[in-house]
């Protein structure tokens, strides 16, 4: 009824109720041809593509971008949900190309850290003392107890909090210890267990057997059978500690080695429940550990746990190495997608700059050090095959940071492992020649900017209600499983009116975020003295 | 025709409920293969035969988690005990506040006053590069932060049965802890290398103290939120001569009401920190008052005496496990007075102390007895929140950052 009163509403507004003069200067000397366009179904859609990456790249504020990549789905995308903890056995090559990372293994970080090795080496001396009396202090100088649940097994758990604590302690000693003598971390902002999340898609993935059988039931579909859809994914980590600055950090290489052919990273085209990686229905969301707004936007360092090593089902340390350098590629990916996010790049509209982030995976005992640089988050579609750009992953193997703890000393502490993670807080980050942030609007950056009352709050709420992904108050669309049984497989019921979507060729999960009635507005509280208007108005971004 | 016929057509409820019950009363038709079974010399057996043996019970299965189940709470207990131990939990407070506090810890107060030299640090003035930082402390525990829980339910006592819409934000707990921690990190990044060399940070370190009063034991559980430990005790220079509150007369409320009574307790004393270790000095103890999860044993709300009664049970508790541990289980007047510093806060408003503990012998009003210098109910700020979708901070006041850094460096 609602959608029929609409209808009329905008036919007579659309019919033309006048007529209209002919343009006296119709006619040009040389005709004006419109361009030609290839028409064939590909092209066509590609363009269509194209106009709504466009419409994404000219939203002005980070908020409604976040919403229109969620437009097209009211009841969320079916993302593949990587966890940061969660590694299956052989995910690297999977990660590798979702990430579109090279993975570089070293011994010593790369050469962007060479002129600060002496510093490092000097510090580390100073600080070696505190450092060792802080891991006898948390692994052996206190009574804790720990949080216990059925969700993880207790060495996990002992693991992780005993790092977590060692974490703090020396993020602690190396941050005072520095803070007068470089003045980026006096303001460095730390975060304890932020909420790290990134959304973005993945093209270039066969497509399930299910979507392949139904796709042979129509005709249209018969030279494109194995054609391929995109894959959302979502990550969702919680390192221990982050530390994040007003600035971005150098980059390691230059932003053209970017596109150098030996860093291509072999596709993955296998579904990713192959190997161990499962969809869930959610909105896709980007979050670096803040809400936009915030002053320091750049990811600095950040530290995670490595206790899931515990859990895995072992295939000997390789494979575990393995997946260390996955877990390092999953969450500096994340955290500077994300990141970029906030800048106003989307999975959509690709990076103009790259972005720079620092990660130790650790125990306490064992650190590992990984440096990242993210040159493109674009790898939608085609562009998996066609875009020149990857992003780089620097790794070092586990390194033991000291032997033992014997009558309650640090026995064989390595300073070389000490230096490297003095080098990370060493690094500086700069004030960048360009703009950072291109896509977004002059004026207005971020929804609290916006002047117009109604849309800020509006566009607010609606933000922080789509990323906090709460459950939605009517369940799902579903087929019963005796619907299934007796009325798509064995036609049983045919006296019935069809009234089911998949009777009437609907699929329910099609429908678009903003396909809903907006919030009635109750006589009483409509402005005086007479208003037709029976909805309140609603924001979401025209895409 | 029958109507059911046409309902069980039409209704898949009503075909499945009926489904049972109608196969149920099936006759089973002869079909006439026994006796042709019979006829041919086949020998034809009762299938009942077979299955008259009834299935063997099974054992139950001992389910194995991931970690030891707690043994039951009865008489075999290896903690239980007869005598009854009156607890006072960090998620408890007292029904009488900071009077009751006084009378089960023996301490006279010095309100509104505390030791000089702190007062002193206090005065100086921190850059505005730090307030700037405070600030942004400020707004990423209130604003900033991504954290998207359930908050409490929201009531309106005019309309009490009307379910507002759940609010989902960030929860007292993570408030406080971003809050203190960033504060405590700010001061020691912009204090001496060599200050923050001797003292020590650590988080959620819980403390035991065991002690007796007239007869009946008590016992303290702390959880300091953070506890800053150094490697030499704090020691402050304490004024004899001011107006303190004397320890009052609770009557007729007797000062052990509302502390629950347990009896399976371990009588102990115990702090967290091992001897072997040289800092393990406690400097200032941090408090979180989280509203959603410190409450009256009865639902009526807690009020601000309660608060401040929580301060200074709190810092009693730590400084007494450490004295326990430093003196023994045993010991009444302690040789040198234990000096603790103690700040509690709900993100918002901070209630500075200094406790003097001078005797663990806290029976009756008289002899000697603790002292608490504690400063009261200070703001850092009247607001800060998103208002119609603007981050917002109202009136922020620079006094308090000057104790927080004064208590660090004292």
């Amino acid at each position: 009824m609602y959608r029929w009163k609409i209808h009329r509403f905008y036919l007579k507004r659309l019919s033309r109720q006048y007529s209209q003069v002919a343009l006296q200067n119709e006619y040009s000397e040389t005709p004006e041809y419109p361009p030609i366009m290839d028409n064939s179904l590909q092209a066509r859609k590609s363009r269509k593509r194209e106009s709504l990456f466009e419409k994404i790249k000219k939203l002005d504020t980070v908020e409604e971008k976040q919403i229109a990549l969620n437009m097209p789905r009211y009841y969320g995308w079916q993302c593949v949900m990587l966890h940061e903890d969660t590694i299956p056995y052989n995910a690297m090559p999977m990660i590798k190309c979702y990430t579109r990372s090279h993975f570089i293994p070293v011994e010593n970080l790369p050469n962007a850290y060479a002129d600060t090795a002496v510093a490092a080496g000097e510090i580390s001396k100073e600080v070696k003392t505190y450092i060792e009396d802080a891991i006898v202090m948390e692994t052996d100088g206190l009574e804790r107890d720990f949080i216990l649940s059925n969700e993880k097994p207790i060495n996990v758990v002992k693991e992780d909090t005993i790092a977590r604590s060692i974490v703090k302690q020396v993020n602690r000693i190396i941050s005072n210890h520095l803070g007068e003598k470089v003045p980026h971390l006096l303001s460095a902002q730390v975060d304890y267990d932020p909420r790290h999340e990134a959304f973005w898609f993945v093209g270039g993935v066969d497509i399930p057997t299910s979507v392949f059988k139904w796709r042979k039931k129509y005709s249209w579909y018969k030279n494109r059978l194995d054609e391929n859809v995109d894959r959302p994914v979502q990550y969702l980590g919680s390192p221990f500690v982050a530390l994040r600055s007003r600035l971005p950090l150098k980059p390691l290489i230059p932003y053209s080695e970017a596109e150098n052919p030996d860093f291509k990273v072999p596709k993955f085209s296998f579904g990713p429940q192959n190997v161990g990686y499962f969809s869930r229905f959610r909105y896709g969301t980007n979050i670096p550990g803040f809400w936009p707004g915030d002053y320091d936007e750049f990811g600095f360092l950040s530290y995670h746990g490595r206790g899931h090593i515990l859990a895995r089902n072992n295939y000997g340390p390789d494979d575990n190495i393995e997946a260390l350098h996955c877990q390092a590629m999953k969450s500096s990916f994340g955290w500077l997608l994300a990141q970029s996010n906030y800048q106003g790049f989307t999975t959509y509209n690709d990076l103009t700059y790259p972005l720079i982030t620092q990660t130790v995976i650790t125990n306490g005992q064992l650190w590992s050090f990984y440096a990242y640089q993210l040159n493109t988050v674009v790898m939608h579609n085609e562009n998996m095959d066609l875009n020149p750009k990857h992003n780089i992953c620097f790794g070092t193997k586990p390194l033991k940071l000291y032997e033992t703890i014997e009558d309650g000393k640090v026995k064989g502490l390595n300073e070389e492992v000490l230096k490297m993670l003095i080098q990370f807080y060493l690094n500086t980050p700069e004030e960048r020649e360009h703009d950072l942030k291109p896509y977004l609007g002059k004026e207005d950056q971020v929804v609290a900017d916006i002047v117009d009352d109604n849309k800020r709050c509006w566009l607010e709420d609606t933000y922080k209600h789509l990323v906090s992904n709460r459950p939605r108050h009517f369940l799902p669309p579903e087929t019963y499983l005796w619907e299934k049984i007796y009325k798509i497989q064995h036609n049983t019921r045919f006296h019935e009116a069809r009234r089911r979507p998949f009777e009437l060729d609907i699929n329910p999960f099609q429908r678009r975020l903003n396909e809903h009635l907006p919030p009635y507005i109750p006589k009483v509280l409509r402005p005086y003295p007479r208003s037709k208007k029976k909805f309140e108005t609603t924001y979401y971004p025209d895409v | 025709m029958k109507l059911t016929q046409v309902l069980n057509r039409q209704h898949i409820g009503f075909m499945f409920k009926k489904h049972w019950l109608v196969q149920g009363k099936r006759v089973p038709i002869d079909t006439g293969v026994e006796d042709y079974l019979k006829a041919k010399g086949i020998p034809v057996e009762d299938a009942l035969e077979f299955v008259s043996e009834k299935p063997k019970p099974h054992g139950r299965v001992n389910v194995v988690g991931y970690y030891e189940q707690p043994l039951p709470l009865d008489e075999n207990h290896p903690e239980y005990k007869e005598k009854p131990c009156y607890t006072l939990k960090s998620t408890n407070v007292l029904l009488e506040g900071i009077s009751q506090a006084q009378v089960l810890t023996k301490t006279i107060i010095a309100e509104n006053k505390l030791p000089p030299k702190i007062e002193e640090l206090a005065e100086i003035a921190a850059p505005k590069a730090i307030h700037e930082n405070v600030k942004k402390a400020i707004l990423s525990a209130n604003i900033f932060d991504c954290e998207q829980k359930k908050l409490p339910k929201i009531k309106d006592p005019e309309r009490p049965a009307y379910n507002f819409r759940r609010i989902l934000g960030i929860t007292d707990r993570r408030r406080n802890e971003i809050l203190t921690n960033r504060l405590l990190q700010l001061i020691e990044k912009s204090s001496d290398t060599e200050v923050t060399q001797t003292k020590y940070v650590l988080n959620n370190v819980k403390s035991q103290a065991t002690f007796d009063k007239d007869d009946e034991l008590f016992q303290f559980h702390e959880v300091s939120n953070i506890l800053v430990t150094s490697n030499r005790p704090v020691k402050h220079d304490t004024e004899k001569n001011i107006p303190f509150v004397e320890i009052p007369n609770l009557y007729p409320i007797k000062h052990t009401v509302t502390l629950s009574q347990e009896h399976f307790y371990n009588e102990s004393s115990k702090y967290p920190i091992k001897t072997s270790v040289a800092m393990k000095h406690p400097h200032t103890t941090w408090l979180h008052f989280n509203n959603t999860e410190v409450s009256n044993i009865y639902e009526t709300p807690v009020t601000p005496m309660q608060i401040l009664g929580r301060s200074l049970t709190h810092a009693f508790g730590v400084a007494t496990s450490y004295a326990k541990q430093l003196y023994g289980e045993d010991v009444k007047d302690l040789p040198e007075p234990v000096h603790i510093n103690c700040i509690e806060t709900d993100g918002q408003r901070f209630h500075f102390g200094v406790l003097e503990l001078n005797t663990l012998n806290v029976d009756g009003n008289e002899g000697t007895k603790n002292v608490w210098y504690c400063k009261n109910d200070m703001k850092m700020y009247d607001s800060s929140c998103y208002l119609s979708g603007i981050p917002v901070l109202e009136n922020y006041n620079p006094e308090v950052y000057g104790y927080i850094n004064a208590f660090y460096n004292c």
